[in-house]
């Protein structure tokens, strides 16, 4: 109750400059610094945004204290959106908005934002990265783990221009991430499974070895002769197909994916099959 | 090849970093990319390193720490995969089948620790009601150095201290199983697909990883390039499509809502 009669004399509040909240961007890496199954990314995401609230609040330790531990709630989302929502919560509390606006805004963004963040970096910018500089890599050549690092170097140094952008945009940011989050996370998921579908016919590799006999001295390749003749790849893509079926509809867990394919390996070996 | 001393800490020491890069998930050099660059550096071999960088960042491709969930851990595949390639003479693609249990080993030690850190909650808890933002901060980095030390000595461990029972393990394998082992590591990027497919394909998807597949098998060029641009090209087209649809949309409604004011007395 203390907390509420504190409020409403609401001492004038620090303001950030564009630095501060650059650096609220590159702080925004503890986002994870204490992960655990009991509210995920909570604890690191409060620390992270420590130095802007200080500021925010500068003497009033009370409402420093209040900040700090509503930001303790249960958070999980992608750490590329994280700089974008703490610009904008730092903009809020700046802006002496209600607890329970900033609160209500975080829990009820983190998640969308999460998805669209996923969509863009896990599942379209790393395929496409690995896709391409693995290319390089294999044939032995430097420029493949070069150009991987350097790309997620720059996209380090993009978390402050994204949390200089949840900044400024502050709430007029909430709309717009509601109306195109869905639009960008279908964009990316058409760019997403197009790369995915190259990345399959490119480094999944199945050659079946077996030949069959058809007169003496005669023999077909099942894998020249038969799978190539239908649809070059045809095995890999099959094979792919076949274990999204068991992870989506089956449940069955991605390690013991990973052992059946083993054990599937070496028995086909131990034929002579593959 | 045997692994030096000095081999072994400095893999230990370059776990460490990027131990806490994968938990930070801040600069990406814990993806198989740079982890087996750099073990590869470190063994004096880095054409060997890069090679294994190819194969095993392809085989993880789909093994990613999305929503929490912890995958087969990467650094510990990169590591291993380079050092038996190493110190065994395999190929790189043998190698990632061999890698495998010790990249399962650290993925159930972070497991564990996702857990165990939630004891910390409530210290932290009363160092924010009292405002303690020193406390806070070292309390709340406590758990990153103590992943790091873990990636360091179990590297150590791994790379230092079980390179001769590896070692006469794989001399031991007949040659199916180790070419199994080989053809495992081809066909093991299929899972991380599968799983990538898991998150993303939706029946109105097919298409796109159909034309994706196709323009693959057929355009022969060194890398993905090609198929990246025309993905790039079916992605802005959608883009610009579901922007004029959300507003076509929205102009509907509004219009549907002006002449539902004016019916109003007609009522439903």
């Amino acid at each position: 109750m203390k907390m509420e009669s504190k409020k409403s004399e609401t001492p004038t509040r620090g303001k950030l400059t564009k630095h501060d909240v650059g650096m609220l961007g590159i702080r925004s890496i503890f986002n994870q610094s204490a992960m655990n199954y009991e509210r995920m990314q909570a604890d690191g995401w409060t620390l992270a945004m420590i130095p802007s609230l200080k500021k925010i609040y500068k003497d009033d330790k009370e409402g420093l204290a209040n900040a700090m531990k509503s930001n303790l709630q249960f958070i999980n989302t992608n750490n590329y959106a994280a700089p974008l929502l703490m610009g904008l919560e730092a903009s809020l509390e700046e802006n002496g908005e209600k607890r329970s606006t900033i609160d209500g805004l975080r829990i009820a963004l983190f998640g969308p934002l999460a998805g669209i963040g996923d969509a863009i970096t896990w599942f379209t910018i790393l395929p496409i990265v690995a896709g391409i500089t693995a290319s390089f890599a294999k044939q032995g050549s430097v420029l493949g783990p070069l150009i991987f690092f350097l790309v997620y170097v720059a996209m380090f140094f993009a978390r402050i221009p994204i949390a200089r952008l949840g900044y400024t945009t502050g709430t007029k940011a909430i709309s717009k991430i509601r109306e195109n989050s869905a639009i960008v996370s279908h964009a990316a998921s058409v760019l997403g499974c197009t790369v995915i579908g190259g990345l399959i016919a490119t480094y999944v590799q199945i050659t079946v070895k077996t030949k069959i006999p058809v007169t003496a001295g005669h023999t077909i390749s099942i894998q020249t002769q038969f799978f190539d003749r239908i649809f070059p790849n045809i095995l890999p893509l099959g094979y792919t197909f076949l274990l999204y079926w068991l992870l989506k509809k089956k449940n069955v867990s991605p390690v013991m994916l990973i052992l059946v394919t083993f054990i599937l390996a070496i028995a086909l070996s131990w034929l002579g099959v593959l | 090849m045997q692994v030096t001393l000095m081999q072994g800490l400095l893999i230990g020491l370059f776990a460490i970093i990027s131990g806490i890069d994968f938990w930070w998930e801040g600069f990406y050099i814990f993806r198989p990319m740079i982890v087996c660059t750099i073990t590869g550096l470190i063994l004096g071999n880095l054409t060997l390193g890069i090679v294994a960088a190819g194969l095993t960042e392809l085989a993880f491709a789909g093994l990613t720490p999305v929503g929490g969930t912890q995958p087969p851990n990467p650094i510990m595949a990169g590591i291993m995969t380079v050092v038996l390639a190493y110190t065994t003479g395999k190929s790189p693609a043998t190698a990632i089948g061999l890698a495998l249990p010790f990249s399962i080993l650290m993925q159930y030690i972070i497991l564990f620790y996702y857990s165990a850190f939630s004891v910390l909650t409530k210290k932290l808890d009363t160092y924010a009601e009292k405002g303690e933002t020193k406390r806070f901060t070292n309390l709340a980095l406590l758990p990153t150095w103590i992943v790091g030390l873990t990636y360091g000595i179990i590297a150590f461990l791994c790379v230092y201290g079980a390179q001769g029972p590896m070692k006469s393990l794989v001399n031991a394998m007949p040659v199916w199983l180790s070419h199994g082992f080989e053809i495992a590591g081809s066909i093991l990027p299929a899972v991380g697909f599968g799983l990538l497919l898991k998150s993303m394909l939706k029946a109105r998807y097919v298409p796109y990883l159909l034309i994706g597949f196709t323009a693959a098998c057929f355009i022969k060029f060194g890398n993905l390039m090609p198929v990246a641009i025309i993905g790039v090209a079916l992605a802005l087209i959608e883009y610009n499509r579901s922007k004029k649809d959300a507003e076509n949309d929205k102009k509907l409604k509004t219009a549907m809502e002006n002449s539902n004011g004016g019916d109003d007395e007609d009522g439903i």
